[in-house]
């Protein structure tokens, strides 16, 4: 049951790994190459950085501004190549946007500690207070908050704020520069020690040279494929899908997280203000195209039967949920389901749909590269935890370039990089382990299996210390 | 890190060193041929010249062990305050220091001290071990080649025409393969400034560090080339102190460290039953013999 309770957000990492992936593989031939600085180098020679960034998505970005904030790689030249046109800006007036992430603390104090903190905080963000979890098959039930709701769980952002956010501590780096529109062709890596640079050429001719090439390109990442590491991956022949929906009057603050787990997949509502929340639907690829494609009235209507809809139960496992609670000495009333608030429209155009799946790569590193986020681990969202993932490989990269630097040691040394993998690993696999165990687990209504994953989850909630060792994992502490 | 430097307490320093002082006389002798076994020390390791760079190979534990010594060399030169503080914490934190480091082989410890800014001359006696560094600078960090030099010299040549010169000497991995311990510390105590370091790391001489260490490494794991370490040769923390404490050098930090085979990993540790770093600073002008 690891990992039970990180129930948080959900999109996150696959919807950004998709959008990534295309924006770089899409071919088109690239014309109007523009930098940040607007200069426009067109010599034909290979032009040299310390590091370079293949990817500029929310972990990409983010990477390039915590590393013109680390003082000891301040000397370093940067280039954060991405494959989208230049961002055009987030406007915290205009409507909200479907995809959203839920970020947990860790996160937020890297945005802190690289001063885009205040910028989200400016303009919009929606703290979670508590979040509950429940099934189809059974009373099972678990709810996460802090002691008296003192702080927060999670906080639901959307992607284009952290993204503007962070971009702007990125544009007003010295030391960092940002080329759009770059479409990596190809990329040579230094096979043994003793060649020392990665090469990159983009789409469009250019080359360039690097000590260090860090992929951040998603899912599909070019730089992974180079590297020749094993990837262990599985496509779960699920979509989620996100949509913005607008609430009835009953929402009341709307600081709940909700997620319910239904026999094809997790439907989660992740509050986004009082009146407004976002839609994360895992479910089968057919009833995804088909949930899309409803009316707006119909789809509401799918929606809320999808939250209070009561499925065939399995009573054996029933009955063990109610002794087990009872010998707690809580009786049926006190943990009763709560129900979301009832959902009563969807913004025009804010559905969409996107594959899950599981990847991991067996390595993070070799001699002039090291892989980040999605191109490295793209988990389910169920959890929200892909994009958190990401950010924390960003802080563990930076921290140990930093150290690394300090020690003498190339940028693109594997000795060295090889700590970044250890720390990131011993992190990322646990999570990663439990995530995938949890949707395996909610995939099936085999009625042993049922039972069990209702004790466990039973368990855990009346058991606080292992409860709050799970929010703990979950929330990034 | 300070926890070990108490060992540099004053009693020490009054030892009797009668058994060390006449050897003194003896290094200052002008260049002698090698004897046999110094020779065949300087083999072995040109045997393994070609390995020397490859972060996979016997050379493997000494690439892993720049995780510590490079800071611990890097942390001990700021701690004299000779660092600018602008340079503090930057990769230019030994911008103008002149390091001499005294059986540099491959060059591995050189390179990374050059890359943060130091001025670094490696001296070595097997002249395969100096190609090989030279080859490597000059192919994969030719930015650092107007900072390193190397030379296929011995330490007590090199002393005299680099007298008082330096503000480190580092004799890394290097003791424990040397017969003459005292003479090679004279003369790279007599390079240095007044007020400058010496560093110096090795194995312990005691029974963990000779099972872990040459049993252990050697014969059973095969981590390192067989013959590499012998028993008689190494030498304990306090016995180095000894020495240079007659050489009016105060030594200021030893700090034990241990190597984890299985993660390729060096660490500290609270003793220094294994291996250690020792940090030694040469005081100002006063009359040792």
């Amino acid at each position: 049951m690891l990992g039970v309770l990180r129930i948080q957000g959900a999109l996150a990492s696959a919807g950004q790994s998709r959008l990534l992936s295309a924006r770089l593989l899409a071919s088109k031939s690239s014309t109007d190459m523009t930098t940040s600085r607007g200069e426009s180098t067109q010599s034909p020679a290979t032009e040299h950085f310390d590091i370079i960034i293949g990817g500029g998505g929310l972990v990409g970005t983010t990477l390039a501004a915590a590393l013109a904030k680390n003082s000891t790689l301040a000397d370093k030249k940067v280039l954060l190549l991405e494959g989208a046109p230049e961002f055009r800006g987030f406007n915290p007036t205009g409507p909200y946007q479907n995809r959203v992430s839920a970020i947990n603390h860790n996160s937020i104090e890297l945005f802190k500690s690289i001063d885009a903190w205040t910028h989200i905080e400016s303009a919009r963000y929606k703290p979670v207070k508590q979040m509950q979890v429940w099934e189809s098959n059974t009373d099972a039930l678990i709810q996460f908050q802090h002691d008296n709701f003192a702080s927060d769980v999670a906080c639901i952002i959307e992607n284009d704020l952290i993204l503007d956010a962070v971009y702007a501590r990125v544009k007003e780096a010295a030391n960092v520069e940002i080329l759009n529109k770059a479409r990596i062709q190809c990329v040579r890596l230094p096979k043994d020690s003793n060649s020392n640079l990665s090469e990159l050429q983009l789409q469009d001719g250019r080359s360039f040279s690097c000590d260090l090439l860090i992929g951040a390109d998603g899912a599909n990442s070019v730089v992974r494929k180079e590297m020749n590491v094993d990837v262990f991956s599985l496509n779960y022949d699920r979509m989620g899908l996100v949509a913005t929906l607008e609430l009835g009057e009953d929402a009341c603050d709307n600081s709940v997280a909700w997620q319910r787990f239904l026999p094809n997949g997790p439907v989660a509502l992740l509050p986004l203000t009082d009146r407004l929340s976002s839609l994360v639907w895992s479910t089968t690829n057919e009833q995804a195209k088909m949930l899309q494609a409803l009316p707006p009235a119909e789809f509401v209507d799918a929606l809320n039967e999808a939250f209070c809809r009561q499925y065939p139960r399995v009573e054996l496992a029933d009955k063990a949920v109610q002794a087990l609670n009872s010998l707690f000495g809580h009786n049926a009333t006190q943990h009763q389901v709560q129900y979301p608030p009832r959902v009563c429209g969807v913004q025009d155009k804010s559905r969409a749909t996107f594959p899950l799946g599981f990847l991991h790569a067996s390595s993070y590193v070799c001699n002039g590269a090291a892989l980040v986020g999605d191109a490295a681990h793209r988990v389910h969202p169920l959890a929200g935890q892909g994009v958190n993932l990401g950010f924390s490989d960003v802080r563990f990269l930076v921290e140990s370039l930093a150290t690394g630097a300090y020690a003498g040691f190339k940028l693109g040394d594997k000795q060295h990089l090889m700590k970044y993998e250890r720390k990131c690993l011993a992190k990322n696999v646990p999570i990663m382990l439990g995530v995938h165990g949890l949707h395996t687990l909610y995939s099936t209504q085999f009625s042993p299996v049922v039972l069990l994953r209702s004790l466990g989850l039973q368990l855990t909630q009346n058991l606080p210390p292992v409860k709050n060792l799970f929010m703990r994992g979950a929330m990034g502490q | 890190m300070l926890r070990n430097s108490l060992f540099a307490s004053g009693k020490l320093r009054h030892l009797p060193a009668i058994a060390i002082v006449p050897k003194l006389t003896r290094s200052s002798s002008t260049a002698k041929p090698l004897d046999a076994v110094t020779q065949k020390e300087v083999r072995h390791h040109e045997n393994h010249a070609s390995e020397w760079w490859n972060q996979n190979g016997t050379m493997s534990a000494l690439h892993a062990l720049n995780e510590i010594r490079v800071p611990f060399i890097r942390d001990g030169i700021v701690s004299r305050g000779i660092v600018k503080p602008a340079y503090v914490n930057t990769t230019k934190v030994l911008f103008g220091q002149n390091i001499l480091e005294v059986g540099c082989g491959g060059g591995l410890l050189t390179e990374h001290l050059a890359r943060l800014g130091a001025q670094v001359t490696g001296i070595d006696l097997g002249v395969k071990l100096i190609e090989a560094a030279r080859e490597h600078v000059k192919c994969s960090s030719p930015e650092l080649a107007n900072r390193v030099v190397y030379k296929m010299e011995p330490v007590d040549q090199h002393a005299k025409t680099n007298c008082e010169c330096y503000d480190a000497v580092i004799v890394s991995e290097v003791l424990e393969h040397v017969n003459d311990k005292v003479a090679l510390l004279e003369a790279s105590v007599r390079t240095l400034k007044p007020g400058g370091s010496i560093f110096i790391t090795t194995l312990n001489k005691t029974i963990p560090s000779w099972f872990g260490g040459v049993i252990l490494s050697e014969y059973v794991l095969g981590l390192v080339p067989r013959g590499t370490h012998h028993w008689d040769k190494m030498i304990s923390p306090l016995d180095v102190q000894r020495i240079l404490d007659t050489m009016n050098c105060e030594t200021v930090m030893v700090n034990g460290s241990t190597y984890d085979f299985w993660s390729n990993n060096w660490r500290w540790i609270n003793n220094n039953q294994m291996c250690y770093a020792l940090h030694a600073v040469k005081q100002p002008q006063r009359e040792y013999n």
